[in-house]
């Protein structure tokens, strides 16, 4: 049996008349970095929440290291890890007395992957909080994750608004906790973000959520074998081309630019008995395949919309 | 060393074999050289270990490099790799794709096999049948060790 540290089935959440999940039935596996896209509202941040346990699903389960998500007790809170995208740290105190606090409430506090993990960053211990940048309050924030040697660790966003050295900083620590390199511990990182250049870096598992639905939980380089980008010329101008497995359709200077996901040799067969011509066949980068996947669904949720108001 | 580049069409891993397959057949890493450990040329690009080791398997089957029990992975000392079938095969491919890029451009035959010699002796390729087929991927290199 596959040792799956977070199950969600048919996870449903609403918000009043909202639906901030619906049916989401995802499951990750222990060990590496797990990243997950989706626009804004796509349910990300509440699917954190009901897995910390913040927050009730409206039905269905959420289990997270083999406990009920809404009935977590201290020894499996001590295991979990969460970095926010505020970083919020209390900017009255000093460095040192918010470390020495953390330290205190988690028994298996590691002061070597503490120190070791702060040295990527530019933090003294008698600093105060808010003479901390942003960059730096990031830092300390993952150093004391860190530190708790959580079984997983949950980041929503945290590389939002750091500059180059600062994520480049942020994405090495996250990643050698993964492979042990600070010591023989390693989690099993969540980690939000819209960043497509840090995932491609760092991920090994892509997760793509849209409007509370779990659209793709695969490798990043199996994810984009899947998609085809196409580029075919059409007799009659404008012509749009129907078909199951497109995800987006341009027409630029007369050419039909095309995205498709899944069953590449069906779709090619099908362009040639529409008697599409010059058909040349590209390949996308992970932030193009993940944007036209991502732009499909918009468009269909506001064809929805569209149709909903007339009915 | 060797770079790569995030929203380009090709995976991370692929990129970091393309990087050393150009490397070491051009004969700028050199037979026997030691390639950066995993978690060491992870560090340097900042990307996920897993990656990194990805492509050392594939370089590994490829045969361009070869664990050392303990040491690490080394550049391997060149070899042929397909079928007699397969070579052909692939020969044929690449010169269809070459004749239909240059037919257009109104040169010789006799001017383009020149252009054709010249950089083919560049990166030390053998005229005569004479020569072992060993002895083609390594530029500078007259003697021949067939049991390399």
């Amino acid at each position: 049996m596959t040792d799956y540290i977070i199950e969600t089935k048919n996870l449903i959440k609403h918000f009043g008349a909202k639906t901030a999940l619906s049916n989401l039935s995802l499951s990750i596996e222990r060990g590496g970095v797990n990243a997950i896209v989706g626009s804004n509202g796509a349910g990300k941040s509440t699917l954190f929440r009901i897995l910390l346990g913040l927050q009730l699903p409206t039905s269905g389960t959420a289990r997270i290291l083999g406990a009920d998500c809404g009935n977590l007790g201290p020894e499996q809170r001590g295991k979990i890890g969460y970095v926010n995208e505020e970083h919020t740290l209390p900017g009255w105190m000093l460095v040192q007395e918010v470390k020495a606090i953390q330290k205190a409430l988690y028994t298996d506090w590691d002061e070597a992957i503490y120190d070791d993990v702060i040295g990527h960053f530019d933090v003294l211990p008698n600093q105060k909080v808010s003479s901390l940048s942003r960059g730096e309050r990031a830092g300390f924030n993952l150093s004391m994750a860190l530190a708790q040697k959580p079984e997983i660790l949950i980041l929503d966003e945290p590389t939002l608004g750091l500059d180059v050295v600062a994520k480049r900083a942020f994405l090495e620590a996250l990643m050698f906790t993964t492979t042990g390199e600070f010591s023989d511990h390693t989690s099993t990182i969540i980690y939000c973000s819209h960043q497509m250049d840090e995932i491609e870096r760092v991920a090994d598992n892509l997760i793509i959520m849209e409007q509370g639905r779990l659209r793709c939980n695969m490798s990043p380089d199996d994810f984009l074998a899947e998609v085809g980008f196409w580029i075919v010329d059409f007799d009659a101008p404008r012509a749009m081309f129907e078909h199951p497995n497109i995800l987006t359709q341009r027409v630029i200077e007369g050419q039909n630019h095309i995205f498709t996901f899944q069953h590449a040799s069906n779709f090619e067969n099908a362009l040639k008995e529409a008697g599409a011509t010059n058909i040349h066949r590209g390949s996308a980068s992970l932030d193009q395949a993940v944007n036209a996947f991502l732009t499909q669904n918009h468009k269909k949720s506001s064809k929805r919309k569209n149709a909903e108001k007339a009915a | 060393m060797i770079h790569i580049v995030t929203g380009d069409p090709r995976p991370i891993f692929k990129q970091i074999v393309d990087a050393f397959r150009v490397k070491i057949v051009t004969g700028e890493i050199a037979e026997g050289t030691k390639l950066p450990s995993v978690r060491g040329l992870a560090m340097q690009l900042t990307v996920n270990t897993n990656t990194v080791a990805k492509a050392y398997s594939e370089l590994t089957s490829l045969g361009l490099v070869e664990a050392q029990q303990g040491r690490g992975l080394f550049v391997a000392p060149r070899r042929q790799l397909f079928s007699d079938a397969e070579r052909e095969k692939r020969l044929s491919d690449a010169v269809d794709t070459f004749v239909n890029d240059i037919v257009g451009l109104d040169y010789t035959t006799d001017h383009i096999i020149e252009k054709v010699h010249k950089k083919l002796s560049a990166v030390g390729q053998p005229i005569s049948e004479g020569a072992a087929r060993n002895s083609k991927f390594t530029p500078g290199n007259d003697s021949v060790d067939m049991e390399e």
